[in-house]
């Protein structure tokens, strides 16, 4: 039988963003892939070598823009480590209950565009009703849907609101109710377990070597977690624990223990976020104005040529990493080079090497597991 | 052998639907029903096609987050008659939601070239109308009208999902005005832009 | 609680990689120093600075006798108006992580404050200075790392470092027909409208000052 090449193009139902899988195959089974990124590049490493510190948290949300406030988090920790500002324990829980409710939205987000592409379309409107519930929190903190520009320097833009404390225990608390909704919807489905069992194999090892990380890694079994392996905020005050799924095949994880894994770290988050409300110091009904020394210290605003700032944080679909060279245009104030390091971006590649040997309608499961996001694989 | 027509003893039906057509034809322009007929079927498939568009499942960047969220059950365009086709071939809208690299370019005017007429364009959201945040950068347009002819702009970034369903609604407007015109050579000194009035 | 690794595991862990490095490699011009970082938990890190002759030997080394097993981020940086040995210069950061052979149903279960030797995740930052010359070049680790694929694809392609051994390098963000030697992350090429003082005529309705003609803002 012949082989040919087929383009799985930029404009695709299955690709969640826009780049171009070109797949050949012989009949229907996958033989070899290639993938094809860089049609949303935007120069942001080349903008940012123009802007002030605060003005480039509008840029890192737009980065990920699923999971925004963990990236605007994570670029936020860079420029403190080139600044050495200082931040206050009220403004690390704000942080933490912030991101991980931003967790939450994404792994809902994930799971409404996975569902379809299995076939399951009532994922769809399930998880996007869900996710409206947390980012109408996440409104509250933030002011806007997506895009939230929360974090500051040295600590947040505005305390929590009053009241804020108790919608959000009574939507958690829904929550947790429902995430067992979708178990029984999903674990007791032929065609799921059917199409997702089985179906791209990824081993440990080969997954480390390749630079994957984050829930893929945790889903072979491998226990690494950027917030507890290199700590930071106050993630080791809080009650939770990794979600990690044992694989059952020493080929390595498949696309139904992935799943799992999100569905578990929902759940962890959802404990996270309970415990930290309960523990924050300042209580949680208080408001302190915006640039009260409980939420925000101000930080010096230019860094010196030689200066360097690097984050390791953990980010919905992996370890994402700034590294900030300081010493740039108005004296310091702008950073000389900005680089981000988007675990999607090393994740494709390797993705589409998975998908070897199986079949076309494999494809979008195994992509969809893998969680692509290609706002910050583009930069 | 090649029927010519110059074989009168056979039945030629060309001529025969030629000269039938051509008759019924002048009877009906003559008694103006023709011009009734096509004010009418006119009228009907402008308002078959304003309530019901087609938009091309393409989904750019953030605010293709938005354009989920509208198809949701919080928001719902689906109750408006938007809906989403995968192919280009089958769509009545380009809903345009991100900035348009260099690299995509091409392939954004041939996904354009490829929909059926009558089409229209949505830019949504700041990197579509205008570059957005990253007017500066070396690798995006600015804005999506320097490759395709854009009839609604929704500002906002991203806009929200009301925003977005408002915007359809202005399409509509639109529609009822202009009807089936072909996509080049539409007014763009009057752009619509929601948020206006 | 949440687990996490104690500040005296990592000043452990930091400490026996750096001085792992410095008895194996003193002499060859490479050096390794811990540094502190200002955030988070301020935890240390071990930055090692090496010329690119010796790159991969170390990298070598540092795989396969510490165990550095991820490379998670290349930086390439352009100093036009640096000193003439730091014209370009391209940094790494590895990671060390804990992987065991992973059978089937089972975790890798760790207990981060119980883990002793090399299981003890650290970060490397290993800075390779380049002079300024116009074809800064380094030698390829795209055979140890996988990881350092697509990161040294990326960093030819916006910044213009070559790396040498490196197969198949191709354009992965700009465009493929872009022009020969189009780096957009060097510093000569500007950002549209760079030397622009105002966006638009008079955006705001504010007409500029006489006293303001001329003056950057």
């Amino acid at each position: 039988m012949a082989q040919m090449w087929i383009t799985m193009g930029p404009q695709h139902p299955m690709t969640h963003g826009l780049w171009t899988l070109r797949v050949k195959v012989d009949g229907e089974t996958v033989v070899d892939t290639e993938a094809e990124l860089g049609y949303i590049h935007r120069g942001v490493e080349k903008i940012c070598e123009a802007r002030d510190f605060t003005q480039i948290t509008p840029y890192c949300d737009r980065l990920c823009y699923v999971s925004a406030m963990t990236w605007a988090n994570s670029y936020i920790y860079a420029a403190e480590d080139l600044l050495e500002a200082e931040v206050p324990a009220r403004a690390e829980y704000i942080r933490l209950i912030s991101a991980e409710l931003q967790r939450l939205a994404s792994h809902l987000m994930w799971l409404g565009a996975f569902g379809p592409d299995i076939g399951n379309l009532t994922l769809m409107t399930w998880c996007m009703r869900d996710r409206e519930m947390f980012l109408d929190l996440l409104q509250e903190l933030g002011g806007s849907r997506m895009h939230y520009n929360y974090p500051r320097v040295g600590g947040v833009k505005r305390d929590i609101p009053i009241g804020f404390a108790d919608r959000m225990v009574a939507k958690v608390k829904l929550f947790e109710k429902r995430i067992e909704e979708y178990e029984m919807m999903l674990d007791e489905s032929t065609i799921w377990l059917v199409r997702l069992q089985g179906v791209g194999y990824a081993n440990a090892e080969e997954m480390v070597e390749a630079g994957v990380s984050g829930p893929n890694i945790r889903a072979a079994g491998v226990n690494y977690d950027a917030r507890w392996a290199h700590p930071y905020s106050v993630y080791d005050e809080v009650d939770w624990e990794p979600a990690v799924e044992k694989p059952t095949s020493v080929k390595g994880a498949d696309c139904y223990d992935r799943y799992r894994v999100r569905i578990e770290e929902m759940r962890q988050s959802c404990r996270m976020v309970l415990d930290a409300i309960e523990q924050i110091p300042g209580g949680k009904n208080t408001n302190y104005a915006s640039g009260d020394e409980m939420i925000y210290t101000k930080p010096p605003n230019r860094a010196p040529e030689g200066a360097t700032g690097f984050s390791n944080y953990e980010c919905t679909r992996g370890a994402s990493q700034f590294y900030i060279k300081g010493g740039g245009e108005g004296r310091g104030k702008m950073p000389y080079r900005l680089s981000i390091r988007s675990p999607m971006f090393i994740t494709i590649p390797y993705v589409a090497k998975t998908m070897i040997g199986y079949k076309v309608a494999d494809i979008p499961a195994i992509m969809g597991s893998f969680d692509p996001c290609i706002g910050e694989t583009d930069r | 052998m090649a029927d010519t027509g110059e074989n009168f003893a056979a039945f030629n039906s060309r001529a025969l639907v030629e000269m039938v057509g051509g008759v019924t034809d002048e009877a009906l322009k003559v008694t103006r029903i023709k011009q009734f007929l096509s004010v009418l079927a006119g009228r009907f498939f402008n308002w078959a096609g304003r309530k019901s568009l087609f938009t091309l499942h393409l989904g750019i960047k953030c605010c293709a987050i938005e354009m989920a969220a509208a198809a949701t059950p919080r928001f719902d365009g689906d109750r408006f008659g938007v809906l989403f086709r995968s192919s280009p071939r089958q769509s009545d809208v380009l809903l345009v939601n991100g900035p348009v690299s260099k690299k995509f370019a091409d392939k954004i005017v041939r996904l354009w070239e490829q929909m059926p007429e009558p089409k229209y364009c949505i830019a949504m959201g700041e990197c579509a109308i205008s570059g957005g945040p990253y007017f500066q950068s070396y690798n995006i347009l600015e804005g999506v009208d320097t490759v395709i002819p854009v009839d609604v702009y929704i500002p906002g970034c991203p806009p929200r999902p009301e925003a977005l369903i408002d915007g359809f609604g202005l399409l509509r407007e639109k529609i009822i005005r202009i009807g089936g015109a072909p996509s080049t050579g539409r007014d763009s000194d009057k752009p619509i832009i929601v948020g206006d009035e | 609680m949440g687990m996490a690794i104690t500040l005296e595991q990592n000043v452990t862990a930091v400490t026996e990689c750096a001085d792992a490095i410095n008895d194996r490699f003193s002499g060859s011009g490479i050096t390794a120093e811990i540094i502190q970082h200002s955030n988070a938990k301020k935890y240390s890190f071990v930055r090692i600075s090496t010329p690119p002759q010796h790159w991969q030997a170390l990298a070598k080394w540092m795989k396969f006798e510490i165990g550095v097993n991820y490379c998670s981020m290349i930086t390439g940086t352009h100093f036009p108006e640096g000193p003439d040995e730091r014209g370009w210069d391209v940094v790494y950061h590895l990671l060390r992580q804990p992987v065991t052979d992973q059978l089937p149903n089972t975790n890798t279960v760790f207990v981060a404050e119980k883990m002793v030797g090399s299981f003890i995740p650290v970060e490397f930052e290993v800075i390779i200075d380049l002079p300024n010359n116009d074809s800064p070049t380094v030698p390829t680790v795209q055979h140890i790392w996988i990881g350092s694929d697509w990161n040294e694809k990326e960093t030819w392609d916006l910044v213009g470092i070559k790396f040498e051994g490196h197969k198949n390098m191709h354009r992965v963000l700009n465009p493929h027909d872009s022009p020969e030697g189009f780096h957009p992350l060097q510093k000569q090429h500007k950002i549209r409208y760079h030397d622009f003082n105002e966006m638009y005529d008079d955006a705001q309705g504010f007409v500029r000052k006489p006293a303001d003609e001329g003056r950057v803002k």
